[in-house]
């Protein structure tokens, strides 16, 4: 049994020795380290390698994905942070052994994610009511987009903490505390599907990402974090005043609060109105621009490179490889399919601001800094100009190619800021005009960051090269982009050249030529520790360079059913635009995997189930109010038999969100009646009291009116 | 008869209580250098509103239409849900303000008993005003609330600060009074009625002369501006940041949470019963524009003079100011979407009594005599030095700044979605935008409690310890994680609470 074990598993055996005698001199217990990455990053390709038994007897599982499995994800970080604060801050090392305690539950949970075949449609859903007044739901669900994300949350958090907790010693208790509720709130970003959740998350990290720039970073650091701060809010509140508009339209239409993520794809805003600006067009922008800042694109970009440079290098990391993805992500899964007539529209642009300001600007930037932490930040902004001009081209390769540059991105870049924390630890400056030569007496040092900077070039072989690869094909084929394509696609390839001036530049100035500053010749070569730390990024980028299938099959059913339904909704939503009044898509219009689960559905399933109850407990249905003897309140008490049919009819017209099952089933009707008061109405005329039909819960219940009478 | 007493419950048991309070004070004998009369009277106090507040809600849950006596004391005193909601939110920002002063007073030398007299009768003033019907109690009301917090900002008799304070709101105060009664005086002379719903019925009628009705306009005119200097609108806010800096800070809680909410209580019900009439309520020959105009204003350059200020304290202020002008867009609101509206002004008050009250408390307890926390410099390290009491200023901040989960993120929600539901977009993004200037100043607090060290030789503030101070702030910070995290609740009693729109 064993021996059959360690025969089926042998490239792992091997990779394990392999990587335990990589260092020449090291403790056991790093090279036992480098041998579990090793090993781990070895079961880990063989494990996700297709065949056949193997996806047969996932697709049996399949049925018993457990539902509590994302909520354990988002949970178990964010009540860590809080058991945190409970402990004693000297037990320096019980804090961090429980913080890696959590990293890790929360890794192998994650990984369980990925033995579920990615069909279309939505995974370990789980949805509960949080606040039913106002159609807010926990909600939350993964795909074969948003997959990769959460591992790669869990997969680059734990090694940004290691890095920390090697260099950060000052106030370890609150690093712990930011470092998880980080991980949590990131997490649940990533997860949610209800909109107002989404955007809780979406605050929520800012809060330790703020403390973390501002405690443990640099000479700038409270200008670093408070700008971080306000240009995110700004972006931020403007998505609020978005989706609010979304969530009152949805409830003209359909009398139901709900501020689900699949309740408001289908809405589509009036099209006329006294603004200058087609309602759609702002809904779109307002929504946008707060992933634009966050991505960050080219006109704000700029909180980007000093929130960088003055961050720790943990902090660094988690702020390149995650937070910057949440922008890409949320603009692919919320922008482009809650406003697909502008997102379709304004692809060219925007398509063109990615080149120009993000890719080629961005290059330049990069290229004259003489700080290589602040080199590298703007090389972020190039590279997620790359991701952007993927999505905004919306063709199946260059948005497979997105996702996978976001995890490229994530990875290059984050073992990018470890390896410049890694020198700047020892030297404690990060001008490239201090190193030189440095190759000679850091060999190792020299060796991983090249190998890190072809990745970010994106060499063959690398991980790097496939995604840009597929992001430049796609643009060339794109659809949005129309005649632009070829143009667009040339200046893309263009900035993969620009990023290898730039990062060449860089490497030749630190590590080659002669040593001329004395400071540099007595520098010790990279540590076993920080050699641990780094050992996954670098398995990981040859890992996706060589076997991208692995990562691209599973991502392409749900690319696939977002691209389809982004063309189709794009052209739908523009022909319905010209409508003076908002509308809700068909149902027919979706996938139906897509939109199970969405709250509309989910009352109308409560309605029809209390309906049933009600005919099953009093079969005789007598709807008028109760005969002669009026029902004292004793007897209204009692349980059902007695007074059924008015409090259970009752309790079917006022379900939480004020709808009633009818309304919810058939919203053409519903729209019909919908007053031409609200949202967009001119000013100036005197406004009836918009008393309507289907009144809200909101509407006042009336207080005895005063008797009027002049004293 | 009994039924009648029945009604008037909350306001009769906070008034007995503040009468037996004075008398005790008065005949109590306490030897010299003794414990101050704090420690019985803040407790005294603090049962006394917490009572008003506890009757108000069994007033409420019995459902104000079941009694009989209600009617009996209409039009002068009107109980309705309105009013028990107000009563509610009013008790709780006194006896809030109570217990802050059951530990600011003693420890700053304070210690004179007349301050918990002045505090109840002055909340027995504001609830009058949240249920005043009729121009006539609504102005006893008014007074009774204002002659209190004149003489509580003028407290600290040494300080000139705080004499200057309270001579200045007392001028500007009855300035503001003055045109009130103008305006309502006006009011009779065009309608012939003192009686809100008189003058709605009036109004609405149309049967008023030209001259009549212009002369209308004018006392509506009046009558807002003399409620806008209540709520310390732009630019009606002169005397806050003076009278708030001045006065001793459980006062300047007081001030801000409970005298804030019984103006927007009046304004709220002379707008809907009063100018509720659809030409009052038009965009074209009514409030709105103005108070639009008002809020503008108010978010606009609150915000911004606060982020100038080098007083903790006085950045509160503004900051308060602000916070009116966020609901003064709700107010606005009020023209399309009236239930809504008010049941997020409402909503919106009780997350703002709890966060701001919190606010000064934690402030409170971050100074001890003679080491007061007065400017940013004074909080910096504060985090090692007091965790606790940093902690609770950051979440009451992060409340006021609308991060969520706390109740003032839910808060604004509610404000922004009435304004977008009713049409007014452009309000509600100036709002949002200026929520964000608004983060820069409190997040301000944040970067000198966490991220600074002080200065070698500069004063710094030393915490004090208070059991009171502390008590306030857990009730505070229970009130604004609950609020924050399960809204929906209380957020039904608002709506509930909303008066209706006629």
């Amino acid at each position: 049994m064993n021996l059959a074990a360690l025969i089926q598993f042998w490239p792992a055996v091997v990779a394990g020795i392999v990587g335990a005698s990589i260092p020449r001199q090291a403790k056991v217990r790093h090279r036992l380290g480098l041998a579990c990455v090793a090993a781990f990053a070895v079961l880990t390709v063989m494990w996700l390698w297709p065949d056949a038994d193997a996806a047969k007897e996932a697709t049996d599982k399949a049925a018993g994905e457990w539902p509590y499995l994302l909520d354990l994800l988002v949970g178990l970080p964010i009540f860590g942070a809080v058991v945190i604060l409970f402990l004693p801050r000297q037990m320096l090392s019980t804090l961090r052994a429980f913080t890696y305690g959590i990293f890790g539950v929360s890794f192998l949970a994650s990984l369980w994610l990925l033995r579920v075949p990615m069909t279309e449609g939505w995974h370990f859903v789980h949805t509960k009511d949080w606040i039913p007044s106002a159609g807010i739901r926990w909600h939350v669900a993964v795909d074969g987009m948003s997959v990769w994300l959460v591992v790669l949350t869990t997969f680059t958090t734990p090694i940004a903490a290691f890095a920390s907790f090697g260099s950060v010693k000052t106030r370890v208790k609150e690093l712990c505390v930011s470092f998880l509720l980080m991980q949590g709130a990131m997490l649940g970003a990533f997860v949610a599907l209800d909109m107002f959740q989404f955007y809780v998350f979406w605050e929520l990290m800012l809060v330790p990402m703020f403390l973390m720039i501002g405690i443990w970073g640099g000479v700038e650091k409270i200008k670093a974090s408070v700008k971080f701060f306000l240009f995110t809010m700004a972006g931020s509140v403007l998505m609020l005043a978005a989706l609010l508009y979304l969530v009152w339209t949805h409830h003209e239409l359909t009398g139901v609060w709900s501020w689900d993520y699949l309740d408001l794809v289908r809405v589509v805003l009036r099209g006329d109105s006294t603004l200058s600006f087609h309602p759609q067009m702002l809904g779109f922008l307002g929504l946008s621009l707060a992933f634009f800042i966050k991505v960050p694109m080219f006109p704000f970009h700029t909180w980007l490179p000093d929130a960088h440079v003055q961050a720790p290098t943990g902090g660094s990391v988690v702020l390149a490889a995650i937070m910057l993805k949440l922008g890409t992500y949320a603009y692919m899964r919320f922008s482009m399919q809650l406003f697909p007539g502008p997102a379709h529209s304004m692809a060219a642009t925007l398509a063109g601001v990615a080149i120009m300001g993000g890719i080629i600007y961005g290059a330049f930037c990069a290229w004259k800094q003489g700080d290589i932490k602040r080199l590298v930040a703007y090389s972020s902004v190039a590279h997620l100009g790359f991701v952007m001009l993927g999505l905004f081209g919306a063709t199946t390769g260059g948005m497979q190619g997105a996702i996978l540059q976001m995890v490229n991105h994530g990875i290059a870049t984050g073992a990018l800021f470890m390896l410049v924390g890694v020198i700047y630890d020892r030297r404690h400056t990060r001008e490239l005009s201090e190193f030189g030569g440095l190759a000679k007496v850091m060999p190792v040092y020299a060796t991983l960051f090249i190998i890190v900077t072809m990745a970010s070039i994106g060499v063959p072989g690398t991980n790097g090269f496939v995604g840009e690869f597929m992001i430049i094909a796609g643009t060339f084929v794109s659809e949005p982009l129309s005649q632009l394509a070829g143009l667009q696609a040339f200046g893309a390839a263009l900035g993969v050249i620009f990023a290898a001036v730039y990062m060449l530049g860089a490497v030749q100035k630190m590590f080659f030529g002669p040593l001329t500053n004395p400071k540099n010749k007595h520098l010790s070569d990279i540590s076993p520790r920080e050699a641990v730390a780094l050992s996954p990024f670098i398995v990981m980028i040859f890992v996706i360079g060589l076997f991208p299938s692995l990562f691209l099959d599973r991502m392409k059913p749900a690319v696939d059913m977002n691209r389809e339904l982004f063309k189709e909704s794009g052209g739908q939503a523009l022909r319905f635009a010209k409508r003076a009044d908002g509308s809700l898509l068909d149902e027919s219009h979706f996938p139906p995997a897509f939109l199970a689960g969405s709250l509309v559905k989910d009352l109308a399933a409560r309605a029809a189930a209390d309906k049933a109850q009600a005919v099953e407990t009093a079969p005789a249905p007598s709807p008028a109010p109760a005969p002669t003897p009026a029902p004292t309140p004793n007897v209204q008490r009692l349980p059902a038999p007695t007074a059924a049919p008015p409090t259970a009819s009752a309790s079917v017209a006022i379900p939480p969100a004020g709808a009633s099952g009818s309304a919810a089933a058939a919203p053409p009707t519903a729209s019909a009646a919908v007053p031409p008061g609200g949202p967009g109405k001119a000013p100036g005329q005197p406004p009836p009291p918009p008393v309507s039909p289907k009144a809200p819960p909101a509407e006042p219940k009336a207080p005895p009116a005063p008797p009027g009478g002049a004293p | 008869m009994s039924s009648f007493l029945v009604a008037l419950a909350p306001l009769l048991v906070v008034g007995l209580g503040g009468l037996l309070l004075m008398l005790g004070e008065a005949f109590a004998h306490r030897e010299r250098g003794g414990s101050g009369p704090s420690a019985d009277l803040a407790i005294g106090s603090f049962v006394t509103l917490a009572a008003g507040a506890v009757v108000a809600f069994s007033l409420w849950l019995v459902g104000p239409e079941n009694l009989g006596g209600a009617a009996g004391v209409a039009p002068f005193l009107i109980v309705d849900r309105f009013t028990l909601f107000f009563d509610i939110v009013l008790c709780v920002g006194g006896a809030l303000a109570a217990l802050l002063a059951g530990g600011y007073l003693p420890e700053h030398k304070l210690d004179r008993g007349e301050f918990y007299p002045l505090l109840i009768f002055s909340t027995l003033g504001a609830m009058v005003l949240a249920s005043a019907g009729d121009l006539l109690s609504l102005f006893i009301g008014l007074e009774t609330m204002s002659l209190g917090v004149y003489a509580l900002v003028g407290f600290r008799r040494g300080s000139a600060r705080s004499a200057e304070g309270a001579v200045k709101y007392f001028l500007l105060g009855s300035f503001a009074a003055a045109l009130l009664l103008y305006g309502g005086a006006m009011l009779y002379g065009a309608t012939g009625h003192t009686d809100l719903a008189g003058i709605g019925a009036a109004l609405r009628g149309g049967t008023l002369t030209g001259a009549d009705y212009g002369l209308a306009i004018v006392a509506m005119v009046l009558v807002l501006a003399g409620l806008a200097f209540k709520v310390s609108a732009v630019p009606f806010h002169m005397w806050t940041p003076d009278a708030y800096e001045g006065a001793p800070t459980p006062a300047t809680s007081f001030m801000a949470v409970a005298v804030k909410s019984a103006a927007f209580a009046t304004l709220l019900r002379v707008l809907v019963s009063a100018f509720g009439d659809p030409a009052s309520m038009s965009w074209g020959t009514g409030w709105p524009p103005v108070v639009a105009l008002l809020a503008v204003m108010t978010m606009t350059v609150a915000n911004l003079v606060a982020g100038r200020q080098e007083s903790v304290k006085r950045m509160l202020a503004y900051s308060s100011i602000a916070h009116a002008g966020y609901l003064l867009v709700a107010v606005v609101a009020l023209m399309t979407q009236p239930g809504i509206a008010q049941g997020s002004i409402l909503f919106y008050l009780l997350a703002y009594t709890v966060s701001t009250a919190g606010a000064f408390g934690a402030l409170i307890l971050c100074g001890s005599r003679g080491k007061e926390a007065v400017s940013y410099e004074d909080l910096a390290g504060i985090g090692h030095r007091h965790p606790v009491a940093a902690a609770a200023f950051a979440l009451f901040l992060l409340s006021l700044t609308g991060v969520p989960p706390t109740a003032g993120f839910f808060a604004k929600l509610y404000v922004v979605r009435a304004a977008i539901g009713g049409g007014f977009l452009p309000l509600a993004i100036l709002l949002l935008l200026n929520s964000v200037v608004a983060a820069y100043y409190y997040l301000r607090v944040l970067v000198y409690m966490y991220m600074r060290e002080p200065a070698p030789g500069a004063p710094v503030a030393v915490p004090m310890r208070s059991g009171y101070v502390t008590a306030a702030l857990l009730i505070c910070a229970a009130g604004v994680m609950l609020l924050g995290l399960w809204p929906t609740r209380s957020l039904e009693l608002a709506i509930d609470a909303a008066l209706a729109a006629r």
